[in-house]
């Protein structure tokens, strides 16, 4: 790995059509994936969010004293060897997931309103409504600078029938980011098909350059010609079906888009591991191949926002891997039976686990004068705290990294009444995103 | 008052214990209230929503094809079934079905997915499928446990399908070609035994048989032992068409050509070889050595040895030797111009074109729209010179149009009006996507672009054409796995321990069951009320050997007749529907009773408070039944107002096990399978709850329409459509509640012909 002051010119490496480029990507070609206009020398941050579901076990979890030096408590001991590179932060609320008379659908609540701080709009299928997630406001700064705005990883498939929590849509516990109020952004849980978008299928590569230039450019002519049929066919629609079409005409530019930016680099990241070939078995293996691919993203700048929901709110998974054959929603509806408790907090620190090699795998891979973890910002949490009663304050919430040159290595504990929405603004601040509210927003969370 | 409505209705209120209406004021209250109902102006604001009955007509919001639609789409329109639509992120369902307008959304992944799908498609309608390089998978069955017998049994499935030692399992062929099935042999056959056959079977369908005679392998193993079959890995090459198939491997007359020593049928005319040598360790004194010896013998003499030939697993390459260039189904569906040599003149592009689009978009298109189209074939063939690779750019084109992707319903050209008749084509499409989920069939747009489907004679006579087309599959797989929740069958995970005979070929011929009964429904046009009760299911023989039913054998499915003693006979004896209304160690009476209520009387419970105590599952089947536990539900009064009414369904169902078994016993309890309702009829077995239900036809008639209705609209049901449902229901009550009275019902209501205006 060749560290060195000097930016080596882009005409250095071979331009051509196609060509592969071995990672890990020499630091001195940063920004290479980006725009040429990002003039930032500094390596870009990331930003990510892990998510878990149906609350944590608070009493294993919250560490006893504050500032560093705290006592890693069981659930958290997984990560004791990333203390520096570590915050907990408690006491933050999400009291858009709260019922504010809608009545029982916490679950449904919770995952909407995460990472949003917006309460979504009770209903089965009508007028679904959520609110703009922080990833995706991060994702906006990116457009045409990184290939992917965002990435949306999952290790829970959705549900394929029924309602999926007292009457609210399975949209709203199928995702965590929200592009617009109307709009969910559901994970890819194949990691092949992460895989084949990140770094192509075997088709893609197989043809030769001058075929693969063409057929991109018959996608940007269709693209031209959908786009014209989308604006006169807008005008013969009533207002409700007119917002589908935006949907429609926004992804249409978004793909446009990567198109151009794959135009203009063609050359394509050898990815250094081997296509996945389908869902892994077990479900630490799965949880673990999506987090390589996401630190593959981020390592060869293909996107530099991701959201990885661990597991989907409401899950009826099961942990064999553990010795546990209770699906985990009714476990934690534990009514304080010790052995339930005990089955739940050894899925808690499961999912810990995984998150902890996520932040192995970031903290090893070098980049500038640091790791790829000092240059990214990761968020872990649910939006319910204590699964039993469906509480959505002092939840559990986790801040990784050094990104935007945060500081970490202490347990904080917000004053009361704090949203997690103003933690998000301080992250938005730090990765050179400026916004003066998200969802429930009542200022910063000084970090 | 919607709530006061359903609580009077079902008997809830006023509460058992005080004084009680009498059934005329009961009836005089519960229609009022319904009109009263549909009186009231719609949640969604839109002023311009008229309150009579005959405008009582909603509006869905645009519908994109969702993935299942888009398959089937694809096929029909260009005849390519590569189920390209698998890897598109999962649709989001509302109300229950994945096809709700509001709720489909379109996120830029699955745009990019679009595009390489419609680069996918085009390009193999007109050049065949892509080389696909073989690869080679391996397909397991799943966990199983595996008990050899000892003695043959007399009575067992000689194909050997339904016995443990077979792997069952389903594969998507990418496409049609050659393929190399390699079976991975497990387990050891006795010595002496003669050669066995392996069988393989695609879709119940016996394909090939092999021989296999591990005697004559090279074994290094002692004479007398046992032949091993481990490493023994036949190979069945077949030729299998694209799409998804189930394979079977198994091996038959598995108790036949064994040692004479097992008393079995058939037994092995080989020579048996000898017990081997005792082979004496070094330390021993001569008399110990001849104890041991003779000891060894006898144990010989004894011992017989155990059966326990399997097939462990398979593995799959291929495709080989595949067909290259198109199939002649897209030919035909694409080159109008009947030039299928590729020998085309200059207007065979537009009449292509013109044809195609008109098919895709589902009506008739503008000149602009076909000359948008040639106008990219043409230049496409100038730069690559050729037609074909124009034609693919420009199917590609139409695969991507918003025209294609989404089922149109233009706003009215007057807003003065509520609503608006659907025009022709608009109608074709909302039946085409009800009945078969996919695009309206040349004969269906024939008759829209004349204008017919104004007639009611011409529509009652599509719809029943089209009820009778293999394509109204679509109608059992969408609508029914998702009102039974069958679908669910796919991801269910029943312990292994407790219930080891749950493996694979039990899993999917329980989902077939359903699913061949469904349509055997709607085929024969048989009253709904079958779906409650009958006396015939569709079998094979697994499936009736699970359900010990006599005298079936194979693998196909046949219908069934039961006597009342065999416990079987409409959903809720389906092994399918109560295994999805189980948890995975053990049943549910409140899941089965609310899956009860939700799908057969239209009544579900609201959900649970959150910090509800659960059971102690340690107790249950010990120190105390199932039923005893749930006693908690009705001691406290908060809690029995809901579980008063699902409970005694369960319970009424308690007799099937958690995968649909029959049991008199559940642990050390009998099982007592009475209950009571919140109305005061009580009834005993699944029998009495059957004809409990049987007793309100209407209700299950009510239901059933309503869930077909947000099927068939794509959007849940407001106030402006109870008129139609109580309509609909009067109908199918008038017609002996035949189902295609049901759907005629749906077809022919305002909901369904008419469309609510908005303001621009």
């Amino acid at each position: 790995m060749i560290i060195t002051r000097k930016r080596l010119p882009r005409r250095t490496f071979l331009r051509g059509m196609g060509t592969m480029m071995a990672l890990p990507m020499l630091d001195a070609m940063v920004p290479a994936f980006g725009s040429s206009r990002d003039v930032d020398l500094k390596t870009p941050s990331r930003i990510a969010f892990a998510y878990v579901p149906n609350g944590i076990v608070m009493k294993d979890w919250t560490p006893k004293t504050t500032g560093s030096n705290y006592e890693f408590t069981r659930i958290l001991k997984p990560l004791e060897s990333f203390r520096d590179d570590l915050m907990v932060l408690s006491n933050l609320d999400s009291n858009t997931g709260n019922a504010l008379g809608d009545g029982p659908g916490d679950h449904a609540r919770a995952g909407a309103s995460f990472l949003t701080g917006v309460h979504c709009r009770k209903t089965a299928g009508a007028d679904i409504r959520g609110g703009v997630s922080v990833d995706q406001v991060a994702a906006t700064k990116f457009t045409g600078v990184t290939r992917f705005n965002s990435i949306e990883l999952g290790c829970e498939d959705s549900r394929t029938v029924g309602d999926c929590d007292s009457g609210y849509s399975c949209a709203y516990t199928n995702s965590l980011s929200w592009r617009t109020p109307q709009t969910p952004m559901p994970p890819e849980v194949n990691p092949r098909a992460v895989f084949e978008r990140l770094f192509g299928t075997a088709e893609d590569l197989s043809l030769d350059p001058e075929t693969r230039a063409r057929r991109f450019r018959y996608r940007k002519s269709i693209l031209d010609l959908v786009t014209r049929d989308t604006q006169s066919l807008v005008k013969t629609l009533g207002p409700g079906d007119r917002r589908k079409l935006d949907e429609y005409l926004f992804s249409v530019r978004e793909v446009e888009q990567r198109i151009q930016s794959a135009e203009k680099d063609p050359r394509r990241p050898a990815p250094g591991i081997d296509k996945p070939s389908g869902i892994p078995f077990e479900f630490p293996q799965y949880v673990k191949l999506m987090c390589d691919l996401q630190v593959l993203a981020f390592q060869s700048d293909l996107t530099r926002v991701a959201t990885l929901v661990i597991g989907r709110e409401g899950s009826n998974r099961v942990y064999p891997e553990i010795g546990i054959d209770d699906p985990h929603h009714p476990l934690t509806h534990h009514r304080n039976n010790p052995e339930w408790i005990e089955k739940v907090t050894r899925i808690n620190t499961l999912h810990v686990e995984m998150f902890a090699y996520l932040l192995k795998r970031l903290k090893s891979t070098p980049e500038g004068e640091g790791t790829l973890l000092d240059h990214s910002l990761l968020v872990y949490g649910s939006g319910i705290a204590d699964g039993n009663n469906h509480t959505h304050e002092a939840l559990p919430v986790l801040l990784a990294g050094r990104g935007g040159g945060v500081k970490p290595g202490k347990h904080m504990v917000a004053t009361q009444g704090t949203p997690i929405t103003n933690l998000y603004l301080s992250l938005l601040d730090r990765i050179g995103v400026h916004q003066d509210t998200l969802g429930d927003s009542t200022g910063r969370f000084e970090l | 008052m919607k709530l006061i409505l359903e609580k009077v209705k079902n008997g809830q209120m006023p509460p058992a214990k005080m004084p009680q209406p009498k059934p005329e004021d009961v009836a005089a209250l519960t229609s009022w209230l319904t009109h009263q109902l549909a009186q009231m102006p719609d949640k969604i604001t839109d002023s311009a929503a008229s309150n009579s009955a005959s405008s009582s007509a909603g509006r869905v919001t645009l519908r994109r094809l969702n993935r299942v639609e888009y398959n089937n789409t694809v096929r029909d329109l260009v005849g390519v079934d590569r189920h390209l639509a698998d890897e598109f992120p999962q649709d989001d369902s509302g109300y229950g079905f994945d096809n709700i307008g509001d709720v489909l959304s379109l996120s830029p992944v699955l745009m990019e997915k679009y595009l390489a799908a419609a680069e996918k498609i085009s390009r193999t309608a007109i050049f065949g499928v892509e080389p696909i390089k073989p690869t080679l998978v391996r397909l397991r069955s799943g966990e199983r446990t595996y008990t050899p017998q000892l003695t043959p049994l007399t009575d067992y499935d000689l194909s050997g399908l339904s016995l443990t030692n077979a792997v069952h399992t389903t594969y998507r062929f990418p496409v049609d070609g050659e393929y190399v099935i390699r079976a991975n042999l497990g387990g050891d056959r006795p010595a002496g035994s003669e050669a066995f056959q392996l069988s393989l079977w695609i879709d119940g369908e016996l394909k090939q048989t092999i021989r296999v005679d591990p005697g004559n392998l090279a074994s290094f193993g002692q004479l007398g032992e046992p032949q091993q079959l481990w490493g023994i890995r036949p190979e069945f090459r077949v030729t299998v068409p694209e799409g998804e198939h189930w394979i079977g491997v198994a091996i038959p007359r598995l108790y036949e050509g064994l040692p004479p020593r097992y008393n079995g049928p058939n037994p092995s005319k080989l020579p048996i070889p000898p017990w081997p040598k005792y082979k004496p360790p070094p330390d021993l004194t001569p008399k110990e050595i001849e104890e041991r010896r003779l000891e060894h013998e006898k144990k010989g003499l004894e011992t017989i040895p155990a059966n326990s030939a399997r097939v462990s697993f398979l593995e799959l390459g291929g495709p080989y030797a595949s067909n290259k260039g198109p199939a002649t189904e897209s030919q035909q569906k694409i080159y109008v111009c009947k030039h299928l040599n590729g020998h085309h003149s200059a207007s065979c592009a537009r009449k292509i074109v013109e044809r195609l689009a008109h098919r895709a978009y589902r009506r008739p298109v503008s000149s602009s729209e076909v000359v948008q189209l040639t106008s990219l074939v043409t230049s496409v063939q100038k730069e690559t010179g050729s037609f074909e690779e124009g034609l693919a750019v420009a199917i590609q084109a139409i695969l991507m149009s918003p025209n294609f992707l989404f089922r149109v319903e233009k706003l009215p050209a007057s807003t003065t009006a509520s609503s608006r008749q659907l025009s022709q084509h608009e109608l074709a499409s909302r039946l085409s996507y009800f009945l078969w989920s996919s695009m309206p069939d040349d004969a269906l747009l024939l008759a829209a672009d004349k204008g017919k489907l104004a007639r009611p004679d011409v529509l009652e006579a599509q719809v029943r054409r089209m009820l009778l087309d293999s394509k109204s599959q679509s109608l059992v797989d969408n609508f029914g796995g998702q009102w039974l929740q069958v679908r669910k069958l796919e991801s269910v995970k029943p312990d292994g321990k407790r219930f080891p005979e749950f493996d694979e070929y039990l899993r999917l011929s329980m989902a077939r069951e359903t699913q061949v009964f469904f349509a055997s429904i709607i085929r024969e046009d048989r009253s709904i009320l079958d779906f409650i009760d009958a006396d015939y299911s569709y079998l094979n023989e697994r499936l009736a050997r699970f359900y010990k039913i006599p005298n079936v054998t194979g693998p196909e499915f046949r219908k069934v007749s039961f006597d009342p003693e065999s416990h079987r006979g409409g959903l809720l004896t389906q092994a399918s529907v109560l295994t999805i209304s189980s948890y995975a160690n053990r049943t549910s009476p409140v899941l089965r009773g609310k899956w009860v209520l939700e799908n057969l009387v239209g009544a579900p419970p609201p959900p649970p408070p959150p910090d509800v105590p659960n059971l102690d599952e340690a107790k249950i089947g010990k120190t105390s039944s199932m039923r005893e536990q749930l006693e908690q539900h009705r001691k406290n009064a908060i809690c029995a107002s809901c579980h008063s009414r699902m409970d005694p369904l369960g319970f009424g169902l308690e007799n099937f096990d958690a995968i649909g078994a029959w049991r008199s016993k559940d642990g050390e309890f009998t099982i007592d399978s009475s209950g009571t309702l919140p109305d005061g009829n009580s009834f005993s077995g699944p029998q009495g709850l059957k004809a409990i239900l049987k007793q309100k036809p209407d209700a299950f008639a009510e239901c059933l329409t309503r869930k077909l209705m947000i099927y068939a609209l794509g959007r849940g049901l407001e106030p402006a459509d109870e008129d139609v449902v109580k309509e609909i229901v009067k109908s199918v009550s008038a017609n002996n509640y035949r189902f295609s009275s049901l759907i005629m019902g749906i077809v022919e209501s305002p909901a369904f012909q008419r469309r609510r205006g908005e303001k621009p």
